[in-house]
């Protein structure tokens, strides 16, 4: 067993070539150095605020006499070394949380599409190392001096925080933490970074940028109705687990199943999940070429969804609880079951769109599958095949957890056959319009598009504007109800409609579902049109 | 050693290798000639296991690479046209970290190291910063680290892109050295003078297909009914000499196209090696004062030129 954590870890080659390039000697003294400087600069700052804090507590005792002046300056003058080591502490997590977030995304963001710029990338590839080694070997590796300076401030911060009243748990608990969040930021980097090429690190920067804002806004979710997502932001660690429980009144928790958890069971479960499924995308696509890369497998995507769905369940918090401050911020998400169902509903747009865009097939493959299924070698279910009858069986597997999800939540939000019977329509809705924009998104990919799903998505988005244009020109033109046809037709935003009871969703929504059906045929017989077109002879290389 | 079984790669609308089988058996040098864009590249890649190709299956020493991929690069070094190393690594942590990623025993991998740096002529620079080195060096330090596992087949793809003339000859050296060490080496070029008396076998590329492929001698043979001849003489008048050697040579139906200049000449000759043997005996025996007789071998870049249909892409 040690051998193997050896092997993988501290002796992994790529670790290695890591340490001996970032870490030499004279760089890692004057890392330590700087550390050291830092700390030094950081612990006088916070002992001249807090002198600041005491020098005006005993003037005002001076000036004014009182008693609750002299009550407030001996409270400060006890307190004095436990309030400076604490807010000392705070400062040095927070400076370390937010630089080993950052930097390790990064860092991790540029490992592999910066190899492949270097034209290391296919010797690297050409090794003997699995695709587990490389990866473990980046992660620990492309980070490394953030890795060492946070090492060096470590019992500084130890210290700190236990002078500071902490106890040895907590402080421990938030290492625990951001480095869980680390590693999740790392992983997410370096996927990004195996979608990369040159020519898109600028995307690769916004997509970075965009992870960490998002993971970091996470923190907001603290008040809303799945609170136990604020648990993969390090604000989460760095803020709430360190506050110090005299100063507020407020005890925030995350939930799971209805009960309350530890932030840091519900950061190291929920960040442990997403290492889990970045972690099976990276192996699987690590050491292909980058023509090559898919996500997941198609039965994989139809397990993430399944995992995203079940998330909704389990983070549920509807705001019952007696001690939740929140209970009120939190009861307005979710009253009932049907705002459960419509918001899974939604999330499910999203979440099949995303596994369609994971299983987009590649023009090389699908032409193959194409000639298979035309010789009876091949099932329309095939890996290679195209994505939307995956998307049917995500969508029908997304139903089967929401029936789950809402007779398991029956005790708190009762549950009605109509919810059922509205929440399938919507879904199947949903499931036509994500259909019919994967499929596009599929075509694209069958064209000389450059950056062909960049541009699709960014063709969809002009759609749905253009779409919003004519539901407007609809209303002023003709009527209100004309609005609501155009609406209905062109987008599944009516399906959302509160209102809606059962079956009795209005005409135009179905003449929409009937048009987009028609719209998705149209579409595949261009795909279709497409992976006929004769090869060129000759090579591309 | 290679076996590429129906190789297929289909790159969106192109079709850069078409249904490629080739067998290279072990301890041959193969080169793969074509024109740019002819499918070498794309089919050493699929060799290798860098690319997947879209059918068919690449086998090295009986490994599928696309299975076993990390099976199969034991036996394989890669070298390509352009390539980098990394900067901020001394020699020595640069090849060590490829022993260890090609897992070597660890008691092995300091010799090794030491032997491959000694076998590229880099040992004044171990210690040194990778960034410091010429792009020789450079170069030769990517062929210590597609040998420092000792592979049994060599890839190399245009290895000799952007190396000088003294470069070259270090680098046909080393081949040449690791060939009779039992390496079986598959390279790539479209400069032909570059394979020329290097390769045993070659195969010529164009439009994704594999035009001819086999040892050289097979394909010349199979191409050429005859063979050229070339002969000098001295010692006697030209006129004489003329005289005797047409004597000599056209009762022979077996000879044709005798072209004789002041004291050199050829003639085609359709018959075996030992039959040309005859005629070097008829030649002495009418007294023609014969000073050197032999078979003007094709070059591969004749070789390429007759074979070649010149479809450029």
């Amino acid at each position: 067993m040690g051998r193997f954590w050896n092997e993988m870890f501290w002796s992994n080659p790529e670790f290695v070539r890591h340490r001996r390039a970032e870490l030499r000697p004279v760089r890692a003294i004057t890392i330590a150095a700087v550390v050291a400087v830092m700390c030094v600069l950081l612990g006088l700052a916070c002992w001249s605020y807090e002198q600041n804090l005491l020098e005006n507590a005993r003037r005002g005792a001076e000036t004014f006499a009182t008693d609750a002046w002299k009550f407030r300056l001996d409270q400060l003058q006890q307190e004095f070394a436990r309030k400076t080591w604490l807010l000392f502490y705070r400062w040095l997590i927070g400076v370390q949380g937010v630089a080993l977030t950052f930097w390790t995304l990064f860092s991790c963001a540029q490992s592999v599409s910066g190899e492949r710029d270097r034209k290391t990338w296919d010797f690297q590839r050409t090794t003997r190392l699995t695709p587990a080694e490389i990866l473990i070997g980046k992660l620990m590796g492309e980070p490394i001096l953030v890795y060492f300076a946070v090492l060096c401030a470590a019992p500084v911060t130890l210290i700190a925080g236990l002078a500071g009243g902490l106890s040895f748990g907590i402080v421990t608990s938030v290492f625990i933490f951001l480095a869980v969040t680390s590693l999740f930021l790392g992983l997410g980097g370096m996927w990004l970074s195996t979608l990369l090429e040159s020519r898109t690190r600028g995307v690769g920067l916004i997509g970075a940028l965009a992870l960490y804002g998002l993971t970091l806004g996470a923190y907001g979710m603290r008040e809303s109705g799945l609170p136990g997502l604020a648990a993969i932001s390090p604000l989460t660690g760095i803020i709430d687990m360190v506050l110090d429980k005299t100063d507020t009144p407020f005890r925030l928790a995350p939930t799971l199943f209805g009960r309350e958890v530890s932030w840091l069971l519900m950061n190291v479960l929920l960040c442990g999940a997403f290492i889990a499924w970045l972690a099976v995308m990276l192996v699987r696509n690590l050491k292909r070429d980058y023509q090559d890369i898919r996500p997941l497998s198609r039965w994989q995507a139809v397990g993430c969804a399944a995992f995203l769905n079940f998330l909704i369940y389990a983070l549920l918090s509807p705001g019952y609880s007696a001690n939740d401050v929140y209970h009120e911020t939190r009861g307005g998400w979710f009253p009932d079951a049907k705002a459960v169902a419509m918001f899974a509903v939604a999330m499910n747009g999203l979440i099949l769109f995303l596994m369609g865009l994971a299983t987009l097939t590649p023009q090389e493959r699908l032409k193959v599958w194409r000639r298979k299924r035309a010789s009876g070698e091949s099932a329309i279910f095939a890996d290679d095949g195209l994505p939307w009858p995956w998307l049917g069986i995500s969508a029908v597997v997304a139903y089967a957890l929401m029936v789950w999800g809402l007779l398991a939540w029956d005790h708190t939000l009762p549950l009605e056959m109509g919810t059922l019977q509205t929440a399938a329509i919507r879904l199947l809705l949903v499931l036509v319009f994500v259909m019919r924009d994967v499929l596009f998104l599929q075509w694209c990919v069958l064209t000389r598009l450059r950056q062909p799903i960049v541009k699709g998505v960014l063709f969809l988005g002009l759609y749905y504007a253009a779409a919003a244009v004519m539901t407007v020109l609809a209303g002023v033109v003709s009527s209100e109800s004309g609005a609501m046809w155009m609406l209905a037709l062109l987008t599944p935003v009516q399906v959302f409609d509160p209102k809606i009871a059962g079956l009795a969703f209005p005409a135009a929504t179905y003449a929409g579902l009937a048009l987009q059906t028609g719209v998705i045929g149209g579409v595949l017989m261009a795909i279709s049109s497409r992976l006929q077109r004769p090869l060129r002879v000759g090579a591309a290389a | 050693m290679i076996e590429l079984v129906s190789l297929r790669k289909e790159y969106d609308n192109v079709l850069a290798v078409d249904d490629l089988s080739l067998t290279i058996p072990p301890g041959e040098i193969f080169g793969l000639i074509g024109p740019n864009g002819a499918g070498k590249t794309t089919t050493i890649r699929m060799a290798c296991g860098l690319l997947a190709p879209t059918l068919g299956r690449a086998m090295v020493a009986g490994v599928d690479v696309a299975r076993e991929p990390e099976r199969a690069q034991q036996y394989i070094g890669y070298l390509s046209d352009f390539f980098a190393v990394y900067e901020d690594l001394k020699v020595w942590e640069y090849l060590d970290y490829f022993a260890h990623a090609y897992k070597l025993p660890e008691s092995d991998i300091p010799a090794r190291v030491t032997e491959v740096i000694a076998q590229v002529n880099l040992e004044v620079k171990r210690d040194a910063m990778i960034r410091g080195l010429s792009r020789g060096m450079k170069q030769r330090l990517g062929i210590a680290r597609a040998i420092i596992h000792r592979p049994k087949v060599m890839l190399l793809d245009e290895p000799a892109s952007g190396l000088d003339p003294k470069a070259r000859l270090e680098l046909r050296n080393l081949l040449l050295s690791l060939r009779d060490q039992g390496a079986t080496i598959l390279i790539s070029s479209h400069i032909l003078t570059e394979l020329e008396g290097f390769c045993t076998s070659i195969g010529i590329m164009e439009r994704g297909r594999m035009v001819r492929s086999g040892r050289i001698e097979d394909v010349t043979a199979a191409e050429t009914s005859t063979r050229l001849v070339r002969l000098t003489w001295v010692g006697d008048s030209l006129v004489a000499a003329q005289g005797k050697l047409i004597a000599a040579l056209k009762n022979d139906a077996r000879v044709s196209d005798v072209n004789l200049a002041e004291a050199a000449g050829t003639f085609r000759f359709s018959g075996a090696e030992e039959d040309l043997a005859g005629v070097l005996a008829a030649l002495v025996g009418a007294n023609v004062p014969v000073t050197s007789f032999s078979e003007v071998k094709q070059t591969v870049e004749e070789l390429y030129m007759k074979l070649s249909t010149h479809e450029v892409m």
